[in-house]
C-alpha cells in the first residue's frame, strides 16, 4: 500500500522544494546580476537636432582660436586643437550637444557596468568606417585607450590620471570591449572620463604607423561627421560632410569652415558682427554685449573648466602658516575682481570647488561666508586678526608677486596688490613674465605669490582635487599639503554613493577655507555669439569648450 | 662703379651677419621655453627631463650654440629656411604664401606716400606760410604723431559700425581675385602710406625751400619758363636726393610698422606671422623672418644709394 504523506509532510516538502528552487534562482541571479547590473541606453539612440524642421545643406562658418602647436588631440590641452579637429572624430560615449550634460551613446551604442563597479563593457556600433574606408573595431578603441592610459616615451597625455584605476582593457569581440578597474570608482566620474571630448577614437593602424605620436599628422583619419578637405595654417580649416557617417541624419551642414581668430580678440568680434562668420566662440565681453543688442543675433555665456587663482608658496616663510594664507584669502574682494576684468574676459565669483557644480556649496550659503560677501568689511576684520595672531600685525614687505603676461592677470595683479596693501599692509612687488617663464619660476619655487589659471577635464572633484590640491599634484604650485585632505580625497575617489560623496567634498571645502591651497580669484566663463539662423546649438548649459565641439546637430535656417 | 658696388655688397653682408648674430643671441636669451608653447603648461609639467632633452635634441636646440648658428646660416644660404617648431610647417612655404601680401602692402604704402607726400610738399614750398602750407604742415604733423596701429583700429571700427564692413579674413593674392586682394591691402597700405607721406611732405617742402632760392631757379623764371616747368624740371630733381634717402629709411618703418598695422587690420601677412612666432617662441620662424626683413632693408638702401648716380650725374662712385 502506497504511503500517503500528511499535509504537514507535503507542506514541509513543498517548502523545501520551494526553498531549493528559490535558492537556485537566487544563486543564478547572484552570478548574472553583477554582469548585468546596470545598462546604459538599452534602446538604440540616433542623435538628431532638437528642432523638428531641421534641414540639410549649407556651409557653417565658425570663428575660434585654431592655431594648434601640433595635431595630436590626445596630447593637447587647448581649444586650438579641439575646436578644429573635434568635428572629424567620434568618442566612445559623449555629452549630448542638446543639453551639454547628459552622457549618451556615440561609437558605443550601449554599455554595461558590473554591480561591483569594476567592469565597464561597451557594445560598439557595427558598420562604422574611418574616413579612409577602414572598418572600426574594438581593437581601435583598445589601442586608443591604452595609449591614453600608458603613453609611450615622449608622449604626454593630460587625461592619463583619469584612468589610473583601469588595469586591463579586453577585446571581447570586434564590437565589444571591456575595461576592468582595479578598484571601484564613482560611476559618474568614470563615465565622465570616457565621455570627455579629448578622448577621440583613433585608428590602431594610424597609431602604429606613426610610432604612437600624431603631433605632425594634420589629417589622421577619424570616424566623425566631418572629414578634412584643406587647411591653411592660422587661416582656415575646411571640412566637408562625411557621406558615409554611421548616423545617416547627421551632420546637417555640407561644409564646415573653421576660421582661426584669436580668443577675446577684436578681430573675432569684428568678423562676427560684419557677417564674415556665422558663429564665434571665446568672444570678448564688449563684442558679446554688442551681439546681444543686435537684431538677428544671440550671445550667451556658459561655464568653463578653468579657475583663476593666486598660488602662495608654502616653501617660503611665512606662507606655510595657514593663518597668513587665510588672511590673504579673506582680503580679496572677489566681486570687485570680477568687475575689474569685465570688459576683457567673462568671470564669476567662486571658491575652491566649481561654483556651478552639484558639489559646491549653494550660492546662498557662499554669499554669507567670509571671503565671498558683497560687503568685505567683516572678512577684512577677520583677516587682520589672523595676520596679527600669526605674528605680523604690521603686514609683510617685499612680497614677490609673479604675474603671468596676459591682460586679465595684469589687471588683477594691480588690484590684488592694492587690496593686500590697503587691507593688510602687505606690500607686493609685481614681476610680470611670459607664460612659459611663469611656469619655470613656479616649478622652481621662485616666487612668494603668483597668479595664473589652470584647467581640469571634468567637473568631478576626483579629477581636479588630485591635480590641483593633491600632494605632488601637477598644478599644486603652492606645494600645499594637508594630511586630513589627503585622507579625504582617497575616500572621495572611492565613494560610490553620491550623497556620501557630496558630504566628503563639503568637508574638503571646509579644509580649503581654513587652510587655503590657493587663493581663488574667479572662475572663467565663455562667451559665444551667433546669428539666429544657426540652429541646433545649445551652448547655454555646456561645461567647458572641449566636449561639445562636433557641430553635427547644427543646421542653417537660411 | 663696380668697385663701389662690390664694397657696398661687402658692407651689406657684414651688416646682415651682425643682424643674424643679434637675433640668434636675443632669441636664446629671451625667457620662455618653446616646449611650454608646444605642450601647454600642464603637458610640459608631465614631461620627464629625459623627454625634454630628447625633444630639444630633435628640434636642434641642444647642440652647442655655435653649431646651431652655423647650421642655421648654412640652411639660409642654401635656401632651406627650415621648419617651424609647431606643426612642422615649412618656413619657406609660409614666406611664399604670406610674403606677397606683406610686400604688396609695403609697395602700395610707398606709392601712396609719394603720391600724397610730394604734391603736398610742393604746394607747401611754393606758397610758404600761406593757408595751404599751414594746413599741410598741421596734417603732416598729425600723421607723424598718430601711431599707425591706432589709426588702423579706428578705421576698422568706423567701417564696421558705420557700414557693417570688414576686410576679407583669408590670404588672397592679386592674381586670384584683384578686388578681394585690394580690400585686404588698401587699409594697412593707406595707414602706412599716409604716415610715410607726412615725412615725405615735410622733407620735400624743406628741400624745395632751399632749392627755389638758388640762382638757376631765378634764371629759369627770368627766362619766362612756365612755373610748372620750373618746379618739375629744375627745382624738384635737385631737391629729390634727400627725399629718396629718407624714403629708403622709411622703408624700414614700413617693414617694422607693418607688424603692428597687420595686427590692427587682421591681415594674415608676414608681420602677423612674426608676432605669433615671438609669442610661441618659434625660434626658427622669428630668426628667419628677421633676417629676411633685414636683407630687404639692406638691399633697398643699396639700391637707394645706387640711384643717386642715376639721378645726379655729378655723383660718380669709385
Amino acid at each position: 500500500m502506497a504511503q500517503t504523506r500528511s499535509p504537514r509532510d507535503i507542506s514541509r516538502s513543498l517548502t523545501r522544494r520551494v526553498f531549493l528552487k528559490s535558492m537556485s534562482i537566487a544563486g543564478g541571479s547572484a552570478v548574472m546580476t553583477p554582469i548585468l547590473a546596470r545598462t546604459g541606453w538599452g534602446q538604440e539612440l540616433m542623435l538628431k537636432a532638437p528642432e523638428a524642421n531641421a534641414k540639410h545643406g549649407g556651409t557653417l562658418r565658425y570663428g575660434v582660436l585654431s592655431a594648434p602647436a601640433h595635431f595630436d588631440v590626445h596630447q593637447s590641452g587647448t581649444v586650438s586643437n579641439m575646436a578644429a579637429q573635434g568635428p572629424m572624430y567620434d568618442n566612445l560615449i559623449r555629452r549630448d550637444p542638446r543639453d551639454g550634460q547628459t552622457i549618451i551613446p556615440d561609437l558605443a551604442q550601449k554599455w554595461d557596468i558590473s554591480r561591483d563597479g569594476r567592469t565597464y563593457t561597451f557594445h560598439l556600433r557595427k558598420g562604422v568606417k574611418f574616413h579612409d574606408g577602414a572598418d572600426f573595431t574594438a581593437e581601435d578603441v583598445k589601442a586608443t585607450f591604452q595609449r591614453i592610459m600608458a603613453p609611450p616615451k615622449g608622449v604626454v597625455i593630460p587625461r592619463t590620471p583619469l584612468f589610473s584605476a583601469v588595469n586591463e582593457v579586453r577585446v571581447l569581440d570586434p564590437h565589444r570591449i571591456e575595461f576592468r578597474l582595479s578598484e571601484p570608482r564613482p560611476t559618474k566620474f568614470m563615465l565622465g572620463a570616457f565621455a570627455s571630448g579629448w578622448n577621440i577614437i583613433v585608428r590602431k593602424k594610424t597609431l602604429e604607423e606613426n610610432d604612437f605620436n600624431l603631433r605632425n599628422i594634420p589629417n589622421f583619419p577619424g570616424t566623425g561627421p566631418f572629414r578634412h578637405v584643406s587647411r591653411r595654417d592660422k587661416e582656415i580649416w575646411v571640412m566637408e560632410k562625411n557621406p558615409g557617417y554611421w548616423n545617416k541624419t547627421l551632420p546637417y551642414v555640407d561644409r564646415l569652415e573653421v576660421y582661426h581668430l584669436p580668443a577675446f580678440s577684436p578681430e573675432l568680434g569684428q568678423a562676427l558682427l560684419a557677417g564674415k562668420i556665422d558663429y564665434a566662440r571665446l568672444l570678448d565681453p564688449v563684442s558679446a554685449r554688442k551681439v546681444k543688442e543686435t537684431k538677428g543675433m544671440t550671445s550667451t555665456d556658459f561655464y568653463q573648466s578653468v579657475i583663476q587663482a593666486v598660488w602662495v608658496n608654502m616653501k617660503r616663510k611665512p606662507y606655510a602658516d595657514p593663518r597668513i594664507r587665510r588672511a590673504m584669502h579673506l582680503a580679496l574682494d572677489r566681486p570687485v575682481l570680477v568687475d575689474v576684468v569685465k570688459d576683457v574676459a567673462p568671470m564669476m565669483v567662486g571658491g575652491f570647488v566649481y561654483p556651478f557644480s552639484e558639489w559646491a556649496s549653494p550660492k546662498e550659503e557662499m554669499a554669507k561666508r567670509l571671503g565671498y560677501q558683497q560687503d568685505p568689511k567683516a572678512s577684512i576684520q577677520e583677516a587682520k586678526k589672523l595676520l596679527a595672531e600669526a605674528g605680523y600685525p604690521n603686514g609683510l614687505k617685499n612680497v614677490d608677486f609673479l604675474v603671468r603676461e596676459i591682460a586679465t592677470f595684469k589687471l588683477w595683479a594691480v588690484a590684488i596688490q592694492a587690496m593686500l596693501k590697503e587691507n593688510l599692509n602687505i606690500e607686493c612687488n609685481l614681476r610680470t613674465v611670459q607664460a612659459s617663464a611663469w611656469f619655470d619660476e613656479a616649478q622652481a619655487g621662485n616666487f612668494d605669490i603668483g597668479i595664473s589659471a589652470i584647467v581640469s577635464t571634468l567637473m568631478d572633484p576626483s579629477d581636479y582635487f588630485n591635480a590641483w590640491y593633491g600632494k605632488g599634484g601637477p598644478q599644486n604650485y603652492s606645494v600645499w599639503e594637508n594630511a586630513k585632505f589627503q585622507e579625504l580625497v582617497k575616500q572621495i575617489d572611492h565613494e560610490v554613493d553620491d550623497g556620501k560623496r557630496k558630504g566628503l567634498v563639503r568637508q574638503a571645502e571646509m579644509i580649503f577655507e581654513s587652510d587655503p591651497p590657493l587663493l581663488p580669484v574667479a572662475w572663467e566663463k565663455i562667451n559665444d555669439g551667433w546669428y539666429d539662423y544657426v540652429k541646433g546649438v545649445n551652448p547655454y548649459k555646456i561645461f567647458g569648450i572641449y566636449d561639445v565641439v562636433r557641430w553635427d546637430t547644427a543646421w542653417l535656417a537660411k | 662703379m663696380r668697385k663701389y658696388l662690390l664694397r657696398r655688397v661687402g658692407y651689406a653682408l657684414v651688416t646682415l651677419l651682425g643682424v643674424s648674430v643679434t637675433i640668434f643671441v636675443v632669441m636664446r636669451m629671451l625667457p620662455g621655453d618653446p616646449l611650454v608653447a608646444m605642450f601647454g603648461m600642464e603637458g610640459f609639467a608631465k614631461l620627464t627631463p629625459a623627454d625634454r632633452a630628447r625633444i630639444m635634441q630633435d628640434l636642434g636646440l641642444s647642440d652647442p650654440l655655435l653649431v646651431q648658428y652655423v647650421h642655421w646660416l648654412r640652411d639660409m644660404v642654401t635656401g632651406s629656411f627650415g621648419k617651424s617648431f609647431f606643426r612642422g610647417e615649412s618656413v619657406s612655404a609660409m614666406i611664399l604664401h604670406r610674403g606677397p601680401l606683406s610686400a604688396e602692402i609695403g609697395l602700395v604704402a610707398v606709392l601712396i606716400s609719394w603720391l600724397v607726400g610730394l604734391p603736398v610738399g610742393i604746394l607747401s614750398a611754393f606758397r610758404p606760410n600761406g593757408a595751404r602750407d599751414i594746413i599741410a604742415r598741421a596734417l603732416a604733423i598729425l600723421f607723424i604723431a598718430v601711431p599707425g596701429f591706432w589709426l588702423g583700429m579706428l578705421i576698422v571700427l568706423f567701417l564696421l559700425f558705420g557700414f557693417g564692413y570688414k576686410a576679407p579674413l583669408l590670404v588672397v593674392h592679386p592674381w586670384q581675385d584683384p578686388w578681394v586682394n585690394f580690400q585686404i591691402v588698401i587699409g594697412p597700405a593707406l595707414v602706412l602710406g599716409l604716415g610715410q607721406g607726412a615725412y615725405i611732405a615735410r622733407m620735400s617742402r624743406s628741400c624745395l625751400l632751399e632749392v627755389i632760392v638758388e640762382d638757376y631757379i631765378r634764371t629759369a623764371r627770368a627766362k619766362g619758363q612756365r612755373e610748372a616747368l620750373v618746379v618739375l624740371g629744375h627745382a624738384l630733381p635737385n631737391a629729390l636726393l634727400p627725399v629718396i634717402t629718407l624714403s629708403g629709411i622709411l622703408m624700414g618703418f614700413v617693414l617694422g610698422g607693418s607688424v603692428a598695422v597687420e595686427q590692427a587690420f587682421g591681415v594674415p601677412g608676414l608681420g602677423r606671422a612674426m608676432v605669433t612666432a615671438v609669442i610661441e617662441r618659434d625660434i626658427i620662424v622669428v630668426q628667419n623672418l628677421v633676417l629676411l626683413y633685414g636683407t630687404i632693408f639692406v638691399l633697398i638702401n643699396v639700391l637707394v644709394d645706387l640711384s643717386y648716380a642715376w639721378l645726379d650725374p655729378r655723383i660718380r662712385y669709385r
